[in-house]
């Protein structure tokens, strides 16, 4: 592996890639604008959930989307043949190409990638098959929400939408870091030139399974999601969904594209050390082989947008490698994840949307909820109100069961350019 | 970040199938030729089927130990032996060290919905909804196999899981292969995994576009990839997919392999062998009309482990490869040649690979 810095001063326009569009379904916000809006707001997206009956836990808010129109967005296909997931997924992905200004018929002349990350697929609809089965017998399971289960259709099913068949649809199931596998995929592919765009992002819904779990950990919030916070709780789990368009910067210069930013690279590794609890070391090395990918020194770092989910164990032990790495020099760091919730495998994908529009915008999205910063995590998280800021460079960590980590490092499009 | 013009290799491989466990036993059954569906146990397996072609007598503290296999579901079991076997029996003396720059890529449908249903259904069933087994919920997430993998052999590099159903050991190539030639691995094992369970007996009975009419099949095949130039039994020359136009899907199918061979540059002249997925049904057709419109006379040797171990699901193309890389072992003729592997999942994806044996 390289350790050559400057990789992208290197490269050509052709294997430079850049974010031409961006595709949001979210608890504080659907379409781009709103999403925006939101995070400078510093918006909360939480509410008791309704998604499944919490009779039960004693306590159970969540981030969850109650204003999603799924006939808005999804117009060739049904619906109701895709579960919530998948209808997140598609809606997003045709949100990002109408931001990017792109025709499908464009996308269709050529070869491309739909990449889309998960953590639970339609676990939902598998929550509901549970139930069926519990009242009436297996025998009496729903055909339609059983064939919604493969998670390949996460991706398929946004090839379907647009009609397009010359297509590398991936559905990429590495748990809460999967919308940053799912971009460093595209960015490979189109990096390499063989796919002209990438559509890539990541989408889940809301399931109890998955909040039962996170609940029997003593990893739910009662009340708020607070990182980096010293009495801080947990998660709330959230849904939803993020799409970004990629494409060479040669490309996006051609049609005339807005830029949101450059993608300057990636890193991907794996703790190799347990399924649950992140290692410290492991994690430092992810974002050292981030930032070498993308030819950037930690001092050049101007934000970093955590994986942050707000437990005790994950803060600390995320915080101890940024110290490790960046010692003295220690950016901002902060959570979307106290506005919209853990959405799981869209998490990092909307945390990337995120630090892209922070970048074109020139702020820095907040750490909601904050009261008082945990000394042992010790970071300025900017807490509940977003600042002006002129970001250069921006990491986007993105942390997951299995030992998976990826994080992505985003430059501004005006160095892209030069 | 270095690149590699050459096609990655594949240098060692291993399989955990109907057949039994290891590659001895993949290639011995393969070559025998024989189906080995068994009758299923009806108070072990409450399934709408009477037959599956099941792993023969597997159990995970049987091979693997008592140690860190209490909780493991039969997914996550079956990765871990093929993975294992694929280091102990293929790969000379495995070393812990070696995993720092070494890669897993795993193929999934949806991961163990057994895993996750049980789950759900335990919340459902307890005096609390959350009297769930904590030990039991990172068995829930697709990605378990891979992460138990990495912990179990120490593999530190990219590590990921995809779901592509039957297409998934082809997507999990593809995806070893972009490691490889962006220099983010050195080597990358991949392959894919799937689990027979109640859970997915069921949902496929009722999902299932032919009824029960397929026979269900599990297993786990996995490869080592290393990038090009080296040693090896066979390179990667190509990986293409596409998603179907329903108004003419065989014509989407047909354009994939073109595309594979084109990519390859290679003709259909110079196939070997082919290897369908020949899945039940409608998909089966199409494979068939695909691949009659690329094919020429004579006719490649056709390898269809399907037709004796099942439908495999997420293990399907994956398995497709290992019985490529079994027969052509013991064919001569083969040295040199290509072989296309061509896949189809339902209501997703159609895809094939083009590799050259060595």
């Amino acid at each position: 592996m390289s350790s050559e810095s400057h990789n992208r001063g290197k490269r050509s326009a052709s294997q430079r890639v850049v974010i031409s569009g961006l595709g949001v379904v979210s608890s504080i916000g659907i379409g781009i604008g709103r999403f925006a809006e939101g995070l400078q707001q510093g918006k909360v997206g939480a509410r008791p959930i309704t998604a499944f009956d919490t009779t039960g836990f004693s306590h159970a808010l969540g981030c969850e989307i109650v204003d999603f129109e799924p006939d808005r967005w999804i117009t060739a296909l049904d619906p109701a043949e895709l579960g919530r997931a998948s209808q997140f997924s598609v809606a997003a992905a045709a949100m990002a190409i109408a931001d990017a200004g792109l025709d499908a018929d464009v996308l269709r002349d050529t070869h491309n990638v739909i990449s889309i990350g998960t953590t639970d697929g339609e676990s939902r609809d598998l929550d509901a098959l549970v139930e069926a089965e519990l009242r009436d017998g297996p025998e009496h399971m729903d055909p339609r929400l059983a064939r919604h289960v493969p998670a390949g259709r996460l991706s398929t099913s946004v090839a379907n939408e647009l009609g397009l068949t010359d297509v590398e649809a991936i559905t990429i199931p590495t748990a809460c870091a999967a919308g940053n596998y799912a971009i460093g995929y595209g960015f490979d592919a189109v990096r390499e030139g063989s796919a002209r765009f990438a559509l890539c992002g990541g989408a889940d819904a809301m399931c109890r399974k998955t909040f039962t779990g996170f609940y029997r950990l003593g990893t739910i919030a009662p009340e708020a999601c607070q990182p980096f916070d010293v009495n801080r709780k947990g998660i709330l789990t959230g849904e939803g969904a993020g799409v970004l368009v990629l494409e060479s910067l040669d490309s996006a210069v051609s049609r005339g594209a807005r830029i949101y930013a450059e993608v300057l690279g990636y890193g991907i590794n794996c703790d190799a050390h347990h399924q649950v609890a992140p290692n410290q070391a492991s994690v430092g090395r992810c974002m050292q082989l981030a930032l070498e990918d993308a030819g950037v020194k930690p001092a050049e770092v101007d934000l970093i947008s955590a994986h942050g989910t707000g437990t005790k164990a994950n803060d600390i032990t995320e915080a101890g490698a940024i110290h490790d790495l960046f010692g003295e020099d220690v950016p901002p760091v902060v959570s979307v994840k106290s506005m919209i919730g853990h959405t799981m495998g869209a998490a990092s994908a909307l945390a990337a949307i995120a630090c892209a529009i922070a970048i074109d915008r020139g702020f820095i999205p907040p750490t909601a909820n904050h009261v008082e910063t945990d000394p042992e995590c010790g970071v300025d998280c900017v807490p509940n109100q977003a600042i002006n800021a002129d970001l250069h460079v921006v990491q986007n960590n993105g942390l997951a069961f299995g030992g998976n980590n990826s994080v992505v490092i985003l430059g501004k499009h005006g160095e892209a350019a030069s | 970040m270095t690149t590699t013009a050459d096609p990655p290799v594949l240098s060692a491989w291993s399989a955990v199938s109907g057949f039994g466990i290891g590659r001895a036993a993949f290639a011995a059954g393969l070559a025998a030729g024989a189906q080995v569906d068994t009758e299923l146990d009806p108070d072990q397996w409450q399934v709408p089927v009477q037959r599956a072609a099941l792993v023969p007598a597997f159990d995970a503290r049987a091979e693997l130990g008592r140690k860190g296999t209490r909780s493991m579901d039969r997914a996550t079991a079956l990765a871990v032996t093929a993975v294992g076997r694929l280091l102990n029996e293929e790969c000379g003396e495995w070393q812990r060290e070696i995993g720092e720059n070494t890669g897993l890529v795993l193929g999934t449908t949806t991961g163990s919905a057994q895993s996750i249903m049980d789950f759900t259904r335990d919340s459902f069933e307890g005096d609390k909804p959350f009297f769930v087994d904590p030990a039991r919920f990172p068995n829930t997430v697709m990605n378990c196999a891979s992460g138990q993998c990495a912990i179990w052999y120490g593999l530190r590099g990219p590590n990921a899981t995809v779901a592509g159903g039957r297409l998934a050991g082809l997507y999990a190539l593809n995806y070893a292969a972009r490691m490889l030639r962006g220099g983010r691995a050195e080597t990358v094992l991949c392959g894919a995994v799937e689990e027979y369970s109640r859970a997915r007996a069921w949902l496929e009975h009722h999902a299932g576009s032919g009824g029960d009419s397929g026979l269900l099949g599990e297993g786990c095949a996995i490869w080592k990839v290393e990038a090009g130039g080296g040693d090896g039994l066979a390179e990667l020359l190509s990986v293409r997919f596409g998603v179907p136009d329903p108004s003419d899907p065989a014509a989407t199918f047909t354009t994939v392999i073109k595309n594979a061979l084109r990519m390859a540059d290679a003709e259909a002249a110079d196939l070997w062998a082919v290897s369908p997925c020949c899945a039940p049904g409608v998909y089966g057709d199409l494979e068939r009309r695909a691949l009659e419109n690329v094919l020429v006379k004579p006719t490649p040797t056709r390898i269809v482990p399907g037709d004796l171990l099942g439908d495999t699901a997420a293990a399907g193309a994956a398995l497709q490869v290992s019985a490529v890389l079994a027969v052509a072992e013991s064919d001569r003729t083969a040295a040199g040649r290509l072989a296309l592997v061509t896949g189809i999942d339902p209501e997703g994806a159609v895809g094939c690979a083009v590799l050259r044996l060595r």
